[in-house]
């Protein structure tokens, strides 16, 4: 087998043409950053390390001296907890669900794209999950959600849409964790061949023991295939069942059947922002300009264009129809957010949700890296603002005047939401020294302008029928 | 025949004196916060009196409600809670398990009357106030919900007390601590599957009403309106 | 290891081991009393007697085992013992019926108070710097009888003060006769917000220099001039029960209840019609819709009734018919319009049972009398000559020889204290020269014009009696602390609240938790030690022998209890809470419709004054008024975290002061709900914050009382402001009581809401979410 192997690293490291020739560099491009680590690189660890110590730390006094060190109260329950759940939530709609409808849409520019997609996936999940055993006033006690025979003698509520949520999420994570390593496993292969020591030991395991022979690109080609379409209907879920959380209440303004298409329209449009400034963040440290191009942006600046104006019918329609029916409860609730206490939020909430980035976006002379980046980035402030604008004001002006309330957070929320952005970037990093954050052996089928095989001699990336594609090279490969 | 608890609430008859208050405190084991909490919005009360105002000087006008756990038929805390915490018991209480609590805080969104106090802290009795706990109720913990529950305490003591007995409960044997406090009657408690107690008759008025009847929760506790002066003779 | 070494560290191990068990009070068991009649986890019920106000509500306390952490003898540790748990109003108490208010229920952290005083304390630094040293019993009684004795020595016992709360039965009884005995003067009996001009407008207008008990359960009608009955006036609970009855308790009568003030209270907001009368201007309101009645002949039966006409004579010009109040003439005095007041008559004396009551503020001025005269003049006119006897009458005295209502009212508080500083500040021959304090608080109650501050400070011994430090108390030298009430041996003699003839007597519900005594056997025992007339005067040797001597004569009376011995009777009364008359025997009908004969003198009829403040209305453009609320009384149950922590019924504030202002008066001044705001009066000036209230007449300032408390424990301290220390020292002239209401104020904002600190529990000032309008 190691013989095998050794070959086939012969064979890639012959010069057979052009296409070879991009092939090593795409692999060279895209491993550097795996075995070479910058300066820059152990900064952003640090600092975002730190942010995820910080966070350790807030919770630890919380779990010492009680939930009360937060600012929630009576009646606002929840807060920046939940708004930080949903809106992770919604940020792990960017990859999985992006990457598997390209997949399945069968669009070739999606190459470069899903791996890091998916990845934000992968990690949101976490994060967002991680959320409510925070939240929660007793933590230690957080396993009683999991349904198990156990000594209590009790079986978890399944008419609680928490408990739907425990599922959904656990559902969604295991789906995403495949999706993503299910086409890291020839690349996983890749570093084993490249590395030595621990790592090629490590990369051995997770490798599963990949050859690339035919029969293993084809039962590859069949997984991803399967879990591209399964995953569609799992994340639509996903967030529906979130926004059951709210919808299942009679809480005025929550109680709404618009939610579950309001919330995944939302959490899509959160999400494709996310990837942007990722991939931007990516293309820039990683130095892969020649792989995230600017038709990337281009193509998903459009899609985000699509999912900002989604938002805005969404938002328009729950707003009109509250408005319409006019009653008192809600009422009380809407105007709450749009011209009272509130209304500074809202209108920061639609200007950057739809204000700025609709003109950035809509514009083929704006919608280039920056640009998208822009918009990216108030997207994703519009979208937190947007869910903690949907549970706040409702908790405080619920129903009966006189126990309304108000809410302000305090530096453990403060603390706790930094330290989710800064996890979120730590896992990244990480996952960037561990993984090629592009798909090397889909760059590689993307040489292949017609079919078949695209490096003749290497039988381990003998591409599978019907995964080749048109693809964009690299663009400075020498002829 | 099951027992059905039920509460009637008589606006024209409450002073708005919050003597229920301090005796749900005092029976039940309700914590006081202190000033920092109570002003952060998370002073705990299972029963509280809410005023509202109606028109300007001269001719101001102030309504007192008491409001209390409702113990809906169809309660929105209980379906929410994953952990069966909130749960109906058999005798129509919405019951609240403190062990089973681990703390969501959905049940409290989900309550349409806001009426559920969450520990946010660990409760203190500065020493020797603690000798005045209640010991047939149990305290609670910080991160549990906790709310009303018809001083369950008393009508499980009297239930089987009875029973050692040999004999039906008899109304007016038993009340909550807020309604045997409270002195102009405006609270009456008793069994609502029983068409002879008071409290069936005073539900049956026709100045009864419940609080957010229309959302379909189903209250066991029922409201008399407090009718104008001239309207007085007709109930 | 060696062995021995070994066992070198084993014995070592097991030796700080032992020692360490000792010091952790959880392991120690200082001693067991098994109570015969507690079986650990049953609870029994046992009566007591509610002191946190006047009103003297039969308790039932519940009782049952446990282990409380106690100081014995210098050592801390565990013992079990009977604790009280719950307190309920007495179901067989005539007054309350099982029925108990929210104050009244805190009582029982008055017991468990972690601030309270657990052994004697000697001033070890200077005074009033808090700085105290525990010292036993024996030292304690040795150096309080050592300054009796000193001063006796002297022949200056007339230089011994004492400064209590107003009491009644054993008690006063007690105090009284100890001073007498000892050659002392009469005790300074002190609260701020007495009956004074109420008691002595109803000796001049009904014969009875007592308050009113009301039937209100019988009652169609009910018109009440700033009395706050169902809240803090008078006898609440008893008040309480009976408005519940004569709102719901006939099917198909209702009665209705008008309430006329000038800042809407808890009693108010629950009125059917609220009037807004100027302050000091009710009684002219009262005689407007006495002339109607009087004009029109609408109660013909009552004009000519002798209670009538006894209450009327008090008023000049009643009998041609009060020619000066007309409806216009009264209106443009009252702001009330003159057909508001004909309909009143009307429906008043259409209405089957009526009746008017005065009280709270109205008395607070400095026309008071005359107000509460007029008042009960209309009270006679719509309540008089009715088969079942009058709504308003009075609790029947009981048949005791010293016991009840003095046949003159006593001298107002106000003045009281007031002379006692002058002659304090005076230092002239036979001032005080040792003060004994008990429950009296006037350094934070009186207004600091009385300068009570000064003379205290400048008594040379001050012992106080009492259970907490206060604002006085930290002035004292010696603490001998008192048991609680709950510990303690009590009685009362109610002044109102039941037709029946009553008195409340108790033994203590539960054993003492501390190393405190009851102030009666610490004065027994004085007295004993004394020795000469003190020992003659006081023969017992415990309180319960003193309050058993003084009962006993009921026996004869028959009433509640029907005892064969002597020995039974004593139990029976104890079990059942105290002796109250049978319904029939004494019923009030008796007692109300025999006024006492008129006082001589008293015959001359009273003319309107007008009411007079201190303070211009242009430099001070605001009236002022104190009130009292349920929580606080006048401040002296502050301490007690359920009273802090209760929402206040109309504004909803927890642990905190304010002051009610009207909004327009708010917007005119720019002040925002919860801002900081400064009242000043030509007396001084507080900070407090704003609450916007529409409850307020425009040019009114209403603050509650009870807040303010510089030393009161770790509850009440620094909590908001105290109204009492801006008032200036107006009094009503004829009983020289304070009057409260009659200081003016000017008003400013000074902060934002940061600084006040207000704590409201309400969302807010708003309606129904359908009265909810955008800004």
């Amino acid at each position: 087998m190691q013989k095998t192997v050794e070959q086939i690293e012969q064979d890639l490291q012959r010069p057979t043409g052009r296409t070879q020739r991009a092939a090593e560099r795409i692999e060279q491009d895209l491993l550097r950053p795996i075995f070479t680590t910058s300066g820059k690189y152990k900064v952003a660890v640090a600092v975002s390390g730190l942010l995820v110590l910080a966070g350790v730390a807030a919770f630890g006094y919380q779990l010492y001296t009680g939930i009360g060190v937060w600012g929630i109260n009576s009646p606002v329950f929840w807060a920046f907890d939940i708004t930080n759940f949903v809106f992770w939530i919604g940020i792990s709609h960017a990859g999985t669900l992006i990457s598997a409808i390209l997949r399945l849409c069968n669009a070739t520019w999606r190459r470069p794209v899903t791996r890091c997609a998916e990845a934000i996936t992968v990690f949101s999940i976490v994060i967002g999950g991680l959320i409510p055993l925070c939240h929660i006033g007793r933590p230690w006690l957080g396993y009683w959600l999991i349904p198990y025979p156990n000594q209590r003698g009790i079986w978890p509520n399944f008419r609680s849409p928490l408990l739907w949520d425990f599922f959904a999420i656990l559902t969604y994570l295991t789906g995403s964790t495949t999706f993503l390593y299910l086409p890291t496993i020839p690349d996983f292969a890749a570093i084993r061949d490249a590395s030595t020591g621990f790592r090629k030991k490590i990369c051995r395991i997770l490798s599963l023991g990949w050859q690339g022979t035919p029969r293993q690109w084809q039962r590859l080609e069949i997984a991803m295939h399967i879990m591209a379409i399964a995953i569609v209907p799992v994340a639509v879920s996903v967030h529906t069942i979130v926004s059951w959380d709210f919808s299942m209440t009679l809480v005025p303004m929550w109680h709404s059947t618009i939610f579950g298409p309001y919330f995944v329209t939302g959490a899509i449009f959160s999400g494709i922002a996310a990837l942007i400034l990722a991939m931007a963040l990516l293309r820039h440290f990683l130095h892969l300009e020649q792989y995230l191009t600017p038709l990337h942006f281009n193509n998903l600046g459009k899609l985000l264009l699509t999912m900002s104006l989604l938002w805005f019918y969404f938002t328009f329609c729950e707003r009109l129809t509250t408005w319409y029916g006019n009653t008192p409860d809600e009422m009380a609730v809407f105007w709450q957010s749009i011209r009272l206490h509130f209304a500074p939020l809202f209108w920061t909430m639609v200007i950057c949700n739809l204000i700025i980035p609709v003109p950035i976006l809509s514009m083929k002379r704006f919608r280039t890296i920056t640009g998208t980046a822009i918009a990216s980035s108030t997207i994703i402030v519009g979208m937190w603002i947007e869910r903690f604008l949907i549970i706040v004001p409702a908790l405080d002006h619920k129903f009966l005047p006189f126990s309304w309330g108000v809410y302000r957070p305090t530096w453990v929320e403060d603390t706790l939401m930094a330290s989710s952005f800064g996890m979120m970037a730590l896992l990244y990093l990480l996952f960037s020294k561990a993984v090629p954050m592009i798909s090397i052996w889909e760059m590689k089928v993307g040489l292949q302008p017609h079919g078949g095989g695209i490096i003749t001699t290497a039988p381990a990336i003998a591409e599978p029928h019907g995964l080749v594609l048109e693809g964009p090279l690299p663009t400075d490969v020498p002829e | 025949m099951a027992h059905k608890w039920g509460l009637v609430v008589d606006l024209d008859r409450c002073t708005g004196c919050e003597a229920c208050v301090v005796a749900c405190h005092a029976e039940n084991n309700v914590p006081t916060v202190g000033k920092d909490q109570a002003a952060i919005g998370r002073a705990m009360q299972w029963i509280r009196v809410e005023r509202s105002w109606e028109g300007d000087f001269p001719n101001p006008k102030v309504r007192f409600q008491p409001v209390l756990c409702q113990q809906c038929d169809a309660a929105p805390c209980e379906a929410v809670c994953p952990t069966y915490a909130s749960y109906h018991t058999e005798e129509g209480l919405n019951g609240q398990a403190y062990n089973r609590c681990i703390g969501t805080r959905f049940c409290a969104n989900a309550c349409p009357y806001t009426v559920r106090s969450f520990n946010f802290f660990n409760p203190s009795w500065q020493k020797p106030l603690n000798l005045q706990l209640n010991p047939d109720v149990s305290v609670r913990s910080v991160g549990i919900m906790e709310k009303c529950t018809f001083c369950v305490q008393r009508i499980k003591s009297a239930e089987i007390q009875a029973e050692a007995e040999k004999r039906d409960l008899k109304d007016g044997e038993l009340t909550t601590a807020c309604a045997q406090s409270c002195a102009s009657k405006a609270l009456v408690f008793g069994d609502l599957n029983d068409p002879n107690s008071e409290v069936s008759r005073l539900a049956s008025s026709n100045r009864a009403a419940k609080l957010m009847g229309e959302l379909g929760t189903k209250p066991n506790v029922t409201y008399l309106d407090r009718g104008a002066w001239q309207d007085a003779k007709n109930s | 290891m060696e062995r021995r070494n070994f066992i070198k560290i084993s014995a070592l191990t097991g030796v700080a081991a032992t020692l360490d068990a000792c010091r952790a009070p959880d392991k120690q068991l200082i001693r067991f009393i098994p109570e015969e009649n507690l079986i650990p986890g049953i609870a029994v019920w046992k009566p007591s007697i509610c002191t946190l106000c006047s009103a003297g509500c039969g308790l039932q306390v519940r009782v049952m085992q446990g282990d409380a952490e106690v100081e014995r003898h210098g050592e801390r540790g565990l013992i079990k013992m009977g604790l009280a748990k719950r307190l309920e109003g007495s179901p067989q108490n005539p007054i309350n019926a099982g029925k108990l208010c929210a104050r009244g229920q805190a009582g029982l952290q008055v017991l468990y108070h972690p601030d309270r005083i657990t052994k004697p304390i000697k001033r070890s630094g200077a005074r009033g710097s808090g700085q105290f040293q525990a010292i036993s019993w024996d030292d304690a009684l040795k150096e309080l009888t050592s300054h009796l004795t000193a001063l006796q020595a002297s022949r200056s016992a007339n230089a011994l003060a004492f400064l209590a709360r107003p009491l009644r039965g054993q008690r006063r009884e007690l105090i009284e006769k100890f001073l007498t005995a000892f050659g002392a003067p009469p005790a300074v009996w002190y609260e701020p917000f007495d009956e004074a001009v109420l008691r002595q407008a109803n000796l001049l207008s009904f014969g009875h220099a007592a308050l009113p008990t009301l039937d209100l359960a019988r009652a169609d009608y009910v018109i009440s001039f700033g009395a706050d009955f169902l809240g803090t006036w008078n006898s609440p609970v008893a008040q309480s029960i009976g408005y519940g009855a004569m709102r719901r308790g006939r099917p198909g009568r209702r009665g209705k209840f008008v309430q006329v003030e000038s800042r809407m209270s808890q009693t108010g907001a629950n009125a059917d019609e609220w009037i807004a009368c100027k302050p000091g201007t009710e009684g002219v309101l009262a005689l407007g819709i006495a002339h109607v009645i009087l004009s029109q002949k609408l109660a013909p039966q009552s004009i000519a009734s002798p209670a009538a006409s006894r209450a009327g004579s008090q008023i000049a010009g009643w009998s041609a018919g009060l020619p000066e109040f007309t409806p216009e003439a009264v209106e443009k005095q009252t702001g009330v319009s003159a057909a508001v007041m004909t309909r009143l008559a009307h429906e008043m004396t259409l209405s089957g049972a009526a009746a008017a009551i005065v009280g709270g503020a109205p008395l607070a001025q400095t026309n008071g009398l005359f107000s509460a005269l007029a008042v009960n003049a209309l009270e006679s006119l719509v309540d008089a000559n009715r088969d079942e006897g009058p709504i308003l009458g009075f609790t029947p005295e009981p048949p005791l020889s010293n016991a009840g209502e003095p046949a003159a009212p006593a001298q107002a508080s106000f003045a009281r204290l007031n002379s006692f500083a002058q002659s304090v500040l005076s230092g002239k021959a036979g001032t005080p020269q040792m003060l004994m304090l008990y429950d009296a608080n006037p350094i934070f109650s009186a207004p600091p014009a009385t300068k009570i501050r000064e003379a205290i400070a400048r008594i040379p011994t001050i012992v106080s009696l009492g259970s907490f430090i206060d604002e006085t108390s930290a002035q004292a030298d010696l603490i001998l602390p008192d048991n609680a009430p709950l510990e303690s041996w009590l009685d009362s003699v109610p002044e109102s609240g039941s037709f029946q003839s009553l008195i409340g007597l108790a033994p203590p519900a539960v054993s003492p938790l501390h190393e405190t005594r009851p102030m009666p056997d610490v004065l027994l025992g004085v007295a004993q030690h004394l020795g000469g007339d003190l020992a003659k005067a006081l023969p017992y040797a415990t309180f319960d022998a003193m309050l058993k001597a003084a009962l006993l004569p009921l026996r004869a009376q028959g009433g509640s209890v029907a005892a064969k011995t002597d020995d039974d009777f004593w139990q029976s009364v104890q079990t059942q809470g105290g002796w109250w008359s049978a319904p029939a025997a004494a019923g009030w009908k008796s007692a109300a419709a025999k006024p006492a004969a008129m006082p001589q003198g008293k015959q001359a009829s009273h003319a309107l004054t007008a009411p007079e403040f201190a303070g211009s209305a242009t430099d001070f453009p605001f009236y002022f008024q104190p009130y009292l609320t349920p929580s606080f009384g006048d401040g002296s149950t502050a301490h007690l975290p359920w009273m802090q922590e209760l929402p206040d019924a109309l504004t909803t504030a927890m642990w905190s002061s304010w002051v009610e202002i009207h909004p327009k008066t708010g917007a005119m001044l720019g002040i925002q709900q919860g801002d900081l705001v400064e009242i000043a009066s030509q007396a001084g000036s507080l900070r407090v914050p704003a609450v916007l209230s529409p409850g307020i007449a425009p040019d009114l300032l209403a603050m509650p009382v009870g807040q303010g408390h510089e030393n009161f424990g770790r509850f009440a301290s620094g909590h908001g402001a105290n109204p009492l220390s801006i008032l200036a020292p107006v009094v009503e002239p004829s009983t020289g009581s304070l009057a409260w209401a009659a200081t003016r104020v000017k008003l400013a904002r000074v902060g934002g809401p940061e600084q006040a600190k207000l704590v409201l529990f309400a969302g807010g000032m708003s309606g129904f979410p359908h009265d909810e309008k955008p800004r």
